[in-house]
């Protein structure tokens, strides 16, 4: 009981990062304080600006900022000018909360990056990029795999043979290879729009073997069952049979996947734009904001890491929150 | 692949290489956090140095590559006739002991060292001169020293009188002289004729050739390789060189070359005592961590000054090129790179890129190049000013989304190559593009390999590239590669069999001129006209030069830093390290 009620909490706790993390993309225009390109010159990997309520005299005020003054440009130093606050101004110019002097003191609530622009903002961004494409190239990977498998194990014999060898030759395709060779015969600029259609595209077909081969079996068995024959005794097409009987019995097993498929495609999206195969700047992914930082060192500037941070977040999420439907799918068994 | 294509490729592969970026070079060494120079403590005999390289050595013979890890061990391991002093730019006897000029300044009559030996024991006589210049000059070599030693295009005579004298007749009179020399390690004639006479002289003293079968007159052998790993050198007992005190050089014991393809990795090793050296200035982001670390005592930091070269961006202008791509009516013109030459505030261009430790550049030299660099008219930071050149080109912004369009409509759009994993070139890419999407200007930054890159300048299939094109040397008449319209480094529009603008014709009779003059005023006067030809079409535009600094642990001692890279191991035989133990 225990057990059970820990792992509740858990899958709770996951769902909850998740959704946080999915918020936080959808509304990334109203609670970013700054647009992804926004540049501030003299701020150059400059510190988070940290709001505060408390003065150095230990006077109470609304949320405030204190500058930064750079100190020393080639060693990236920055002191707070703490002989004025900045007053922070909420849902300003369609934002949550934003810097009152936006020229001088931005809101810079992560630091900035190697441009000066602001991380935090192009954070949320970037998970608009992230989770989309991971999402998008997942429900694509369902599709394709769920129709592969179904298809394999409804109809067996040489169909199922020819499926199955062709979701096994995607599967030992090395996919980073696949990908670079793809993208060495595309133009080299391509639009953002392409690149995450091409992103979702491959990392869909890469994706939908694991899907297909696990439906594929469920199918196989459950043709033999007999709600399916009965189905088909009271006349059911083999579509009708396929899509609204035999498929939905893989349903548990298409959520795990795609639940670990979505975290796969984070990490693979960002690995993609570290090596500089991802979206175009400045739009910022993850990926693309982990390989803006890929010379800096980041004992340094460890706001830098915060891409990581949030793939650790939500992969975490993603994996407590299968906890529980993964170990429902095995209570069941 | 052709000379040409060999000889472009050796370049980039050379630049991408050397992933610490921006080659140095430059003025008086200034030290900081407890650097060292001049020798003022007793200089210890023995000793290893470890330092890192980036790539393994492409090869063991440096007549065929000008990577970094193969220039590096060449300087290990053999010996030029004269060598360039890289801090004082004067060039110094070394196997050739003296020589005397004559026939106007074009015949010199080198005399060479007696009693040197090669690593192997063997005698160095004129013979292996005579042999070296042939293996250089020879076809079938395809180096990059066959045409780095040719003069107006010809090779130079060069005979042997006796054992111990050559004499070398230059085709035309050529102000720099031996200089020119510099570049040719001799090697040893009886261990490679073999090879050379059954043309594979190429391919010998390739990366597998064992150690043992190596020889040279430099002032290490090579003693142990392991691919990926580390290069170990140990001392050459037969040397040629002593000491000030009589003693013999080198004093180190052994030099081991790490193979650390990561910077971060490489720093770190710095940093915890388990390296003595890096072969390259480190980059503007690792100053911080190395300043902490020289302020602790844990190492020492040099400020070598400002570089004498700049990353530069360049159009294709080649006649012709962009095909029927209406663009060409504007991405050729001068006024296109006058206006981006405008645009781009290079405050913000060396503050972005280079932390601030970089002065504005406007041409060919930068100011560390004092000999040589003209201190022509500034370009102002000038938007509206480059507006009005866009204007002139028929761009205006037609729909009122920021962006220019051409009269027919067409977004002012083009796309800029740079090199992947150079992170100044990155960056400094960013900043041209930002800077020039304020004037309406849209450009696409591709970052590829070297190799594509260097493939798309060959083919003349590119808009613009944005790169470094590192000088090696500070005087103007040793890089006539890039200057002639003929030069297999004249970027914009490679080895042109006779100039395509009037500009360059001019350029080429200038540059002719000044190499031949012996009156250094004149050839100044000449090159600073050359100079302002160059500011009036600016076929390559320049932004910033960052300044060099390099690391060093706190072992090394009897260190003569240069701005050139390898800015410490350019002298490896006077280099000492203390007697304090490293950390391993």
């Amino acid at each position: 009981m225990n057990a059970r009620l820990k792992g509740s909490r858990y899958s709770r706790l996951g769902f909850a990062l998740v959704a946080i993390a999915f918020v936080a993309a959808v509304a990334a225009p109203g609670l970013a304080p700054h647009a992804i390109d926004d540049q501030f010159p003299g701020l150059l990997n400059a510190p988070p600006t940290l709001p505060h309520v408390q003065d150095d005299a230990g006077s109470w005020h609304a949320p405030f900022i204190y500058r930064w003054q750079l100190v020393n440009q080639l060693e990236q130093q920055y002191e707070a000018d703490r002989s004025a606050r900045v007053p922070l101004a909420w849902f300003s110019g369609g934002r949550l909360l934003g810097s009152t002097d936006d020229r001088r003191a931005p809101l810079l609530l992560l630091g900035a990056d190697s441009f000066g622009r602001d991380v935090f903002s192009r954070l949320l961004f970037g998970a608009r990029i992230s989770l989309s494409l991971a999402a998008v190239a997942a429900i694509g990977a369902m599709l394709i795999g769920a129709g592969i498998g179904g298809i394999a194990g409804y109809a067996g014999g040489m169909t199922d043979d020819v499926l199955m060898r062709a979701t096994d030759f995607v599967m030992v395709l090395p996919a980073m290879y696949v990908v670079l060779a793809l993208r060495a015969v595309l133009p080299p600029v391509l639009a953002p729009a392409v690149v995450f259609s091409l992103l979702a595209g491959i990392f869909a077909v890469v994706g939908a073997p694991f899907i297909a081969r696990g439906v594929r079996a469920i199918v196989r068995t459950e043709r033999g069952l007999d709600y399916a024959a009965a189905a088909q005794a009271l006349g059911a097409s083999d579509a009708r049979l396929l899509v609204r009987h035999l498929l939905p019995a893989a349903g548990g097993f298409i959520a795990v996947e795609m639940t670990l498929l979505v975290p796969a495609f984070i990490v693979a999206e960002a690995t993609l734009s570290y090596v500089g195969l991802g979206f175009p700047d400045p739009v910022a992914s993850w990926g693309t904001m982990l390989h803006d930082a890929a010379n800096i060192r980041f004992a340094d500037f460890p706001w830098l890491l915060s891409p990581a941070a949030a793939m650790f977040v939500v992969v975490l999420g993603l994996n407590l929150a299968l906890e529980r439907r993964a170990s429902g799918i095995e209570s069941l068994r | 692949m052709t000379r040409l294509t060999r000889k472009l490729a050796l370049c980039f592969v050379c630049a991408a290489a050397v992933a610490a970026l921006t080659a140095g070079c430059g003025s008086k060494p200034a030290s900081e956090g407890g650097a060292t120079s001049a020798p003022s403590i007793p200089v210890t005999r023995g000793g290893e140095l470890l330092a890192s390289i980036r790539t393994d050595p492409q090869t063991f013979n440096r007549y065929t590559q000008r990577d970094s890890s193969t220039l590096l061990v060449a300087t290990l391991t053999q010996a030029p006739l004269v060598r360039l002093n890289r801090v004082t730019q004067e060039i110094e006897p070394w196997l050739a002991e003296k020589w005397s000029v004559s026939d106007h300044g074009q015949t010199f009559t080198l005399t060479l060292r007696r009693d040197v030996v090669f690593s192997d024991g063997h005698p160095f006589t004129a013979d292996d001169v005579l042999f070296s210049f042939a293996a250089a000059y020879d076809d079938r070599t395809g180096g990059p020293l066959t045409d780095a030693l040719k003069v107006a295009g010809k090779k130079l005579e060069v005979k042997a009188t006796d054992p111990h004298t050559v004499v070398i007749r230059f085709p035309v009179p050529f102000a720099p002289g031996l200089r020119i020399l510099d570049n040719l390690p001799i090697l040893p004639r009886h261990t490679l004729e073999a090879a050379f006479n059954a043309g594979t002289f190429a391919k010998a003293w390739s990366t597998s050739t064992p150690p043992a079968d190596l020889a040279g007159l430099g002032p290490f052998v090579l003693a142990e390789y392991t691919s990926g790993q580390r290069l170990v050198f140990t001392r050459n007992p037969r040397y040629f060189r002593r000491a000030p005190d009589g003693g013999p050089l080198p004093y180190l014991d052994r030099v081991t070359l790490d193979i650390i393809p990561d910077a971060s990795a490489e720093l770190l090793r710095l940093e915890s005592g388990q390296l003595d050296s890096l072969t390259s200035e480190i980059s503007s982001e690792a100053y911080a961590p190395i300043k902490r670390a020289a302020d602790a005592g844990t190492v020492k930091l040099l400020d070598l000054g400002v570089s004498y070269n700049a990353d530069a961006l360049w159009f294709n202008l080649k006649p012709g090129a962009l095909g029927n791509d209406p663009r060409a009516a504007w991405l050729q013109r001068d006024e296109l790179r006058r206006a981006i030459s405008m645009a781009v505030d290079r405050k913000v261009y060396a503050d972005t890129v280079f932390l601030g430790a970089g002065v504005p550049v406007y041409g060919p030299e930068t100011p560390a190049n004092t000999e040589w660099f003209w201190n022509g008219p500034v370009t102002p930071y000038d938007p509206a000013g480059a507006k009005l050149f866009l204007t002139e080109l028929g761009l205006e912004d037609r729909n009122h989304d920021g962006i220019l369009e051409d009269k027919s409509g067409r977004p002012a759009r083009f796309t800029v190559l740079t090199q992947k994993g150079r992170p100044n070139l990155e960056r400094g890419a960013k900043v041209i593009s930002d800077e020039l999407k304020k004037v309406g200007l849209q450009v696409d930054v591709v970052t590829l390999d070297a190799g594509a890159i260097y493939a798309a300048v060959i083919s003349a299939h590119y808009d613009a590239v944005f790169f470094n094109t590192d000088k090696t040397d500070s005087d103007p008449a040793i890089n006539p590669d890039y200057w002639l319209s003929s030069g297999s480094a004249h970027f914009w529009n490679l080895e042109q069999k006779t100039p395509a603008t009037e500009w360059e014709r001019q350029l080429d009779a200038l540059m002719a001129k000044q190499s031949a003059s012996a009156d250094h005023a004149e050839r100044k006067r000449l090159y600073d006209e050359m100079q302002k030809i160059f500011a009036q079409h600016l076929p390559m535009l320049y932004f910033a030069a960052p300044r060099i600094y390099v690391a060093h642990s706190t072992r090394m001692t009897n260190l003569t830093p240069s701005v050139w890279r390898p800015q410490l191991l350019w002298s490896p035989d006077t280099i000492a390290v203390t007697s304090t133990a490293r950390k391993n």
